[in-house]
Formats: structure tokens, C-alpha cells, sequence
């Protein structure tokens, strides 16, 4: 067995080779040194780089001037030799109290290599502006992955982003006034102003009739607005109106918790992708204060999280069976995934939100009889997966529904930095397990396991992807019980750095996970920004659904696997007359098997 | 005599009364709100304040994400009042962890639904401590006060002199040693240490 000490002498472990602290004060040359691609780029925008600092292992950063924004963030995107990178997020943040300038930052995935840790790595370009002019040039006009960030620190900051060309309103509800910016320094974490309700809906092309599907959606657990623009049954063009359920996360988590109690709010972002929000927080805040968790720990994380894993790709083709009206396989794929259930439930204390984590380790230990219980359960599942499928994928409903439907091209899916099991269906190699450094919080380069890519894109190729991804989660699973190695759980954090900023990550079953965190004085944080997978998706969704029919749009928005909870009703406007028919579900679900034959 | 069971034999032993039915045929499902369940040993419950060993420090009022856990100070009727709400709690058991005397206890409660919103709150009062002074009553429980005599090693108590100025209120503390500076000018020792009565000054 390949002891984690050997690898690490292999490797140069994490900031092992200078101490504690140093590695963010490294000149200039030894940073553009370090990865291929830092030296190009520096060359290209000398006269406009004011800065370059290494946050912490495989994180770098530039300091930009704003009006060459743009120019830098296409010169990654588009970069011949670097086929996968891509747009992760951008976090804006207001830095008044310590300069007294606003700070906008994209971060880039640089993926030199797919699937190769040690030679990929993050690029932030960050730009300051003035307290009185915070503005800076769009790149969403020319890059569609930036629309939707460059809205939200619009409308969370009241930053200007010109020529964006959709500049309505994203995040905030209609009824929130002008010129209050919630994620502002000076805004306490308790205001919330109400005013006059005003809709900003895009007007559909000529000639075509609006389907509104929502405020709740068929596809999404939380509500979303979908406005479908169809002529006779085919989708020509979609709008979509959603974060109905922004709750402020960030705003509290920086306002009122401390570090370690933000981990459990970061845990109940998502009730499904919970454990791999946690572990991205834990990352963060470990990678700032330069602290490498002891072995078991690692393991036993990865173990959680490939759990997890098995369970949300069981129940979303659950789902995915229920979407195109094959109720049996929805039935079996949830009964086959209830063990798994029990099982984390026993080794955790929770059939959800674990609760297992902790800023520099788990809380719980793997206690050895349970070993022999893990590799049951998922052994069984395994058994009986491959029984499901064998039915599943000769069942003419479900196969003639998912076959050729919603086709996301590679372009497209690069084009909007879709992520996950999404982009991989389309034939983009990205996987945050393997192509960034995750050493420092889980274990997956020291087992063994492929990466699932299909071609084709359409919904069947996303349900071999996540079933073939089940598989290799099993795989990983039995190789982690086995040399799942001893020792302690946790290792104390000690005192953080002030205002310094780590990004950590992890792959959900939906794609990556990204969390930005910047400390500020005493142990807190200066400011946090969570990006769920969903955020890069579902821009996408829109382009998936045009050219289909409306009877399919439930299942297209639902195989980008966001959650899903069942209709109660959707609401046909007959433009010619202004008429308002609604539906009730049983007539919906009439409607929708009478277009079942239509193609 | 009965014979005991080492707890990790109890929880190995332990299996779900729905997992047996589960590997037959069907039906899979319990009849739940009817049926009673069982949840596993491991199972995170709400938690539970045991009056008897609490002690009134506050650890898990500060480890609570949630603010589940509030602590309140009566200085005017000596009370100190850590009051508990399971509406609001998240079961993520920090204060279960925090607490240095093992008075939060964990339990496998889940079905704490209620019409009534009292029965989701413990309250634990503890009495303070009062200064030897001039009466008025300290931020500390007076379990706490025994507490710290219990765990401190002799050599800190010594140091800093606390058998005398545990009981002594913030403004009593300065008051003494100004005195005590006062009285002993030009010594060079340090300050707290001259407030111990009886000293060798």
C-alpha cells in the first residue's frame, strides 16, 4: 500500500516545502515560474498587471486594471492550448473598511491538463475600483458563463458592469428598492426594505405564445420562473426569472457567525449536496490557515462524500424515470437507495446534513465493525443498480423520452461553463476531483477511479454518465475501506491570517463547488461566497430547451439535476386575448402524455 | 445479575426494524405515524440540558450556530438563565462538544412536534456568585467559581493570587490593588500579587 508519507515526498505536499505562511510572499519570478501559462499571460498584460501574489497552493492571482477585464478574462477562456478552462465564478466584494475601494474578481479554472492535480490550477483576476465610480467593463456579451455573476454583483453591490446585454434585475426580489445593496459593508445583516413590486419580464420573439412554467417549478425543488415562447408545440425561445429563495446566507455568515459555526449553515445550503458545501467551506478556511488534516480525516471525508454521491445519482434517475412516466424504475431506483440512507444515518448520525465536519477534521470516527457494513450496503447496491439498469435501459419509454433530447453541443457547454455530470455528457473533460489540488482535504489521489465522458449530450447521455459515475463511487468507496489508514480526526486550527483569500472546492454529483472565503480581523470572516453547480447550469437550460417540445421541458431542466418537486398547476396565457387558463396538475400530466407521440 | 453489554457490542448488534422486512418482498414501507420507530444508538436527537451538572459557563451558547442556546443575566435577583429551544435547533450537537462537564446530553428524539411551543424549551437557572465586598453580584455562577477550584492547578491559584480575588467584582479587584500599590510604593513585585492577604510584602 502507498503510504500518504511516500506521496507526499513525491509530490511536495501542499506548502510542506517552504513553512507555514511563507508560501504567499513568494517573488514575483518563482511564482511565474511555478505553472505553465502564468508567464504567458504576465507577458501579454505587463503594463496592466499591478500585482501577483500565490493565495495558497494552486491559486493565483493577478491585480488587473479594470478596463482590460475583459481582454484577460477571453485570454484565459479562449487560450488554444488549454481546451477545458473555464469561467468558475466572481465574487465581488466591498473593501471600504480597508482601502476604501470595491473588488471585483473572476476566477478562472486553468486546466492545463485534464485530470492532473499537479499541474492545473486557479487564476483570480482581481480589479479595485473606486468607492464613487464602481464600474468595470462587461465580458458577458462576448462570454455568456459571465451573465448571470455580472448581474448579481450588480445587484448585491451596485457595481456597473458596461454593455451588459441583459441588465435586469437577478438576485433580489422585485419589491427590494433601488440603491440599497445588501452585500455592502454598511447594510446590517437585518435590514430588509420593502417597495412597490416591479417586474422586469423579456418580451418573446414575434408571433410566438407564452407558456409560463412556474413560480414553482415541475424541475426545481426551489421556485423558479420558466417562460417558455413556443410556437404550436415547439419551444422557440426561453426566459427565466428565479432566486425566489435568496436567503442571505453570505450576508448572515459574515455579519453574525464565527468560522466554525458558519460550517453548519454552509451544510444547509443545499439539502442534497449538504456534505460537499461543508467540505468546501472546511477546505477554504483550512487552506488559509495552512493546515494539512491528519490522513483519516481525509479519507473518511471522501468516503462521506462519494456516499453522498450514490445516493443523489440514485434518486435523481429516480426522478429522471418518474419525468418521463416510468413510475416502476422511479420506485425501485428509491428503495434501492434507502440503505444507503440507514447506512450514513448510522455512520453520522443523520440520513442528511451530516454534520460530520469540522474546520481541521471530521467529529465522528469510522469505528471498525461499521467498515464491514459500509462494503455490504454498497456491494448490495451495486447488485441491484446493475439489475435497475438492465431493466431500465431496454424500457422503451424511458430510453424513446431521453434519446436525442435537449442536446447541449461541446460549444455551447463551454461557452456557458457548464459543470458536472452536464458538461461531461457533452464531451467536456472536467472533474474537480481530479483536475484541481484537493489534496489537502480529501483523498482522491490516492485511489483509483475513470471519469465517465460521453459525446452525444443529449438527457440518455447524462443518465449514463451518472450511472457510470455510480459505479466508480462503489469502486472508490471499497478501495477507501480498504486502506482507509489510522491515526487522529482532527488537528487544531490556531489563529487565521487576516485578510487573506483561499478558494476550496470539491465536485458535487452536479458539478463543482465553489467557496471563496476572506478573512477578516479575529478569527472572523471578511467575506464568503458560496457558487453552487446549479448557478453555472442552469443559463444553460435555456439553450437545451429551444427547438424541443414543451412536453419535454420538464425533463431537459430536470436532467441538469437540479431538485425537483411536482407541479401543482401551469398557466397557459393566450396572448391574442390576454386569457388566463390554469391547469391542474391531472389535466398538465393529460396533456403531456396526449404530446408524447407527437415526435 | 445481569450481564453487560460493552456498548459497541450493543450498537453492532443493533439493526433496524425496517431492514428485515426491506430484504423480503413487498410491502417495503412502514406505517410510520402508527407504527413506532426506532432510531439508531448513533442517531443525533435534540439534545438535552441535564440541570444537575450543568454549570452555567455559556460554552455552548457560543459554539450554538443557531442561536438554539441563549444565556440571559438577572444581576438584580442574582440569576444567570440558559434557556434552550428545540424549535430552533439544528441538531448539529456543537454544544454537546463544547460542554466541559458532559451536562448537554445527546438523546435519538426526533418527534418533538407539539402544540404547545413551551414544551420545546428547557430553561436551567443558576444562582451567582455574589462579591465578598461589597455584595453585588458577579458575571459567575457560583458553580462555576467551584469548578475552576477544582480543576486549577495549585501553583496557578498561588500565582495569581486567586482564593482572594475570585469573589471580588471587577471594580473591587482595581480597588484593592490601588490600595495595596499605595500601601507598598516602590516594591517591585507585581501588582496582583499584592492583594493577597497576609502576604510577605
Amino acid at each position: 500500500m502507498v503510504k500518504t508519507k511516500d506521496l507526499e515526498a513525491h509530490f511536495e505536499f501542499e506548502c510542506k516545502a517552504c513553512e507555514n505562511g511563507r508560501c504567499r510572499k513568494a517573488s514575483l519570478e518563482k511564482i511565474l515560474e511555478e505553472r505553465e501559462g502564468l508567464k504567458e499571460f504576465y507577458e501579454a498584460f505587463k503594463e496592466n498587471v499591478k500585482g501577483c501574489k500565490r493565495m495558497t497552493y494552486g491559486q493565483y492571482m493577478f491585480v488587473l486594471d479594470r478596463k482590460v477585464l475583459p481582454e484577460a478574462v477571453l485570454w484565459w477562456h479562449n487560450h488554444p492550448k488549454f481546451k477545458e478552462t473555464h469561467l468558475s465564478t466572481a465574487v465581488g466584494t466591498d473593501e471600504r473598511p480597508l482601502d476604501g475601494k470595491f473588488a471585483y474578481m473572476p476566477f478562472l479554472n486553468v486546466q492545463v491538463e485534464p485530470f492532473n492535480m499537479d499541474r492545473n490550477y486557479w487564476v483570480c483576476l482581481k480589479t479595485y475600483m473606486p468607492a464613487d465610480d464602481p464600474s468595470f467593463p462587461s465580458v458577458a456579451a462576448k462570454l455568456p458563463a459571465a451573465l448571470w455573476i455580472e448581474r448579481e454583483v450588480k445587484d448585491l453591490l451596485g457595481f456597473k458592469p458596461f454593455d451588459h446585454p441583459d441588465p435586469r434585475r437577478l438576485i433580489l426580489p422585485e419589491d427590494w428598492p433601488e440603491g440599497v445593496y445588501p452585500l455592502r459593508k454598511d447594510m446590517d445583516y437585518r435590514y430588509s426594505p420593502i417597495r412597490e413590486p416591479k417586474t422586469e419580464y423579456r418580451e418573446g420573439p414575434e408571433e410566438t405564445t407564452l407558456v409560463p412554467m412556474g413560480p414553482v417549478h415541475m424541475g426545481i425543488e426551489e421556485p423558479a420562473h420558466f417562460r417558455l415562447f413556443v410556437k404550436g408545440e415547439e419551444i422557440v425561445d426561453v426566459d427565466y426569472r428565479g432566486f425566489y429563495s435568496h436567503r442571505g446566507i453570505e450576508k448572515t455568515g459574515e455579519g453574525r457567525l464565527t468560522y466554525n459555526q458558519i460550517l453548519f449553515l454552509a451544510e444547509r445550503i443545499c439539502g442534497i449536496c449538504g456534505y460537499q458545501h461543508s467540505v468546501s467551506y472546511a477546505m477554504a478556511v483550512e487552506r488559509l490557515a495552512d493546515v494539512d488534516i491528519p490522513d483519516r480525516a481525509r479519507y473518511i471525508r471522501t468516503l462521506m462524500l462519494e456516499l453522498e454521491r450514490i445516493h443523489n445519482h440514485l434518486l435523481w434517475v429516480g426522478i429522471a424515470a418518474h419525468m418521463v412516466g416510468y413510475d416502476t424504475g422511479f420506485m425501485h431506483a428509491w428503495r434501492i437507495r434507502e440503505p444507503v440512507m440507514w447506512l450514513v444515518e448510522r455512520l453520522t448520525g443523520n440520513r442528511k446534513q451530516y454534520g460530520m465536519n469540522i474546520v481541521g477534521g471530521v467529529r465522528r470516527d469510522l469505528l471498525d465493525y461499521r467498515n464491514e457494513e459500509v462494503l455490504r450496503v454498497v456491494r448490495q447496491i451495486r447488485e441491484e443498480t446493475k439489475k435497475f439498469l438492465d431493466i431500465a435501459l431496454n424500457t422503451n419509454t424511458f430510453i424513446k423520452r431521453a434519446e436525442g433530447v435537449g442536446i447541449l453541443p461541446y460549444r455551447i457547454a463551454k461557452a456557458y461553463s457548464v459543470l458536472g455530470p452536464t458538461a461531461r455528457a457533452s464531451g467536456r473533460k472536467i472533474d474537480a476531483r481530479l483536475d484541481q489540488a484537493t489534496k489537502s482535504a480529501m483523498a482522491y489521489h490516492e485511489v483509483d477511479f475513470k471519469v465517465p465522458v460521453y459525446k452525444e449530450g443529449d438527457v440518455l447521455a447524462r443518465v449514463l454518465v451518472r450511472m457510470d459515475e455510480l459505479f466508480e463511487s462503489i469502486w472508490i468507496v471499497e478501495q477507501l475501506i480498504d486502506q482507509m489508514p489510522g491515526g487522529d480526526i482532527f488537528t487544531p486550527i490556531g489563529k487565521l491570517p487576516e485578510y487573506e483569500e483561499a478558494l476550496g472546492f470539491t465536485e458535487a454529483h452536479r458539478g463543482e463547488v465553489v467557496h471563496y472565503v476572506m478573512t477578516g480581523e479575529k478569527n472572523k470572516v471578511y467575506r464568503w461566497k458560496v457558487r453552487a453547480p446549479t448557478y453555472n447550469n442552469l443559463p444553460a437550460v435555456p439553450e437545451m430547451l429551444k427547438g424541443y417540445h414543451v412536453a419535454d421541458a420538464p425533463l431537459i431542466i430536470a436532467s441538469i439535476d437540479p431538485c425537483y418537486s411536482c407541479t401543482e398547476r401551469v398557466q397557459f396565457v393566450d396572448v391574442n386575448t390576454g386569457k388566463v387558463k390554469v391547469l391542474t396538475e391531472a389535466e398538465f400530466n393529460e396533456l403531456s402524455i396526449k404530446n408524447r407521440g407527437v415526435f | 445479575m445481569a450481564e453487560t453489554v460493552p456498548y459497541s457490542e450493543k450498537l453492532k448488534k443493533w439493526n433496524r426494524m425496517e431492514a428485515g422486512r426491506f430484504a423480503g418482498k413487498a410491502p417495503v414501507t412502514t406505517l410510520y405515524p402508527l407504527a413506532d420507530v426506532e432510531k439508531p444508538p448513533e442517531y443525533r436527537g435534540i439534545p438535552h440540558i441535564n440541570p444537575e451538572k450543568c454549570i452555567g459557563c455559556g460554552a455552548c451558547v457560543n459554539a450554538c450556530p443557531p442561536n438554539a442556546l441563549i444565556m440571559e443575566w438577572d444581576k438584580e435577583h442574582g440569576v444567570k438563565r440558559l434557556t434552550y429551544n428545540a424549535a430552533r435547533c439544528i441538531r448539529c450537537a456543537r454544544c454537546i462538544e463544547v460542554c466541559p462537564t458532559g451536562a448537554m446530553e445527546p438523546t435519538t428524539r426526533f418527534e418533538i412536534a407539539t402544540n404547545n411551543k413551551e414544551d420545546l424549551v428547557e430553561v436551567v437557572e443558576h444562582k451567582l456568585a455574589y462579591c465578598e465586598e461589597c455584595g453585588e453580584y458577579l458575571d459567575f455562577t457560583e458553580r462555576q467559581i467551584e469548578y475552576v477550584k477544582n480543576i486549577l492547578p495549585k501553583d496557578v491559584f498561588d500565582a495569581y493570587a486567586l482564593k482572594d480575588r475570585m469573589k471580588l467584582t471587577q471594580e473591587e479587584k482595581m480597588r484593592k490593588t490601588v490600595e495595596k500599590l499605595r500601601e507598598t510604593e516602590g516594591i517591585p513585585v507585581s501588582a496582583f500579587m499584592l492583594v493577597k492577604k497576609g502576604g510577605e510584602e
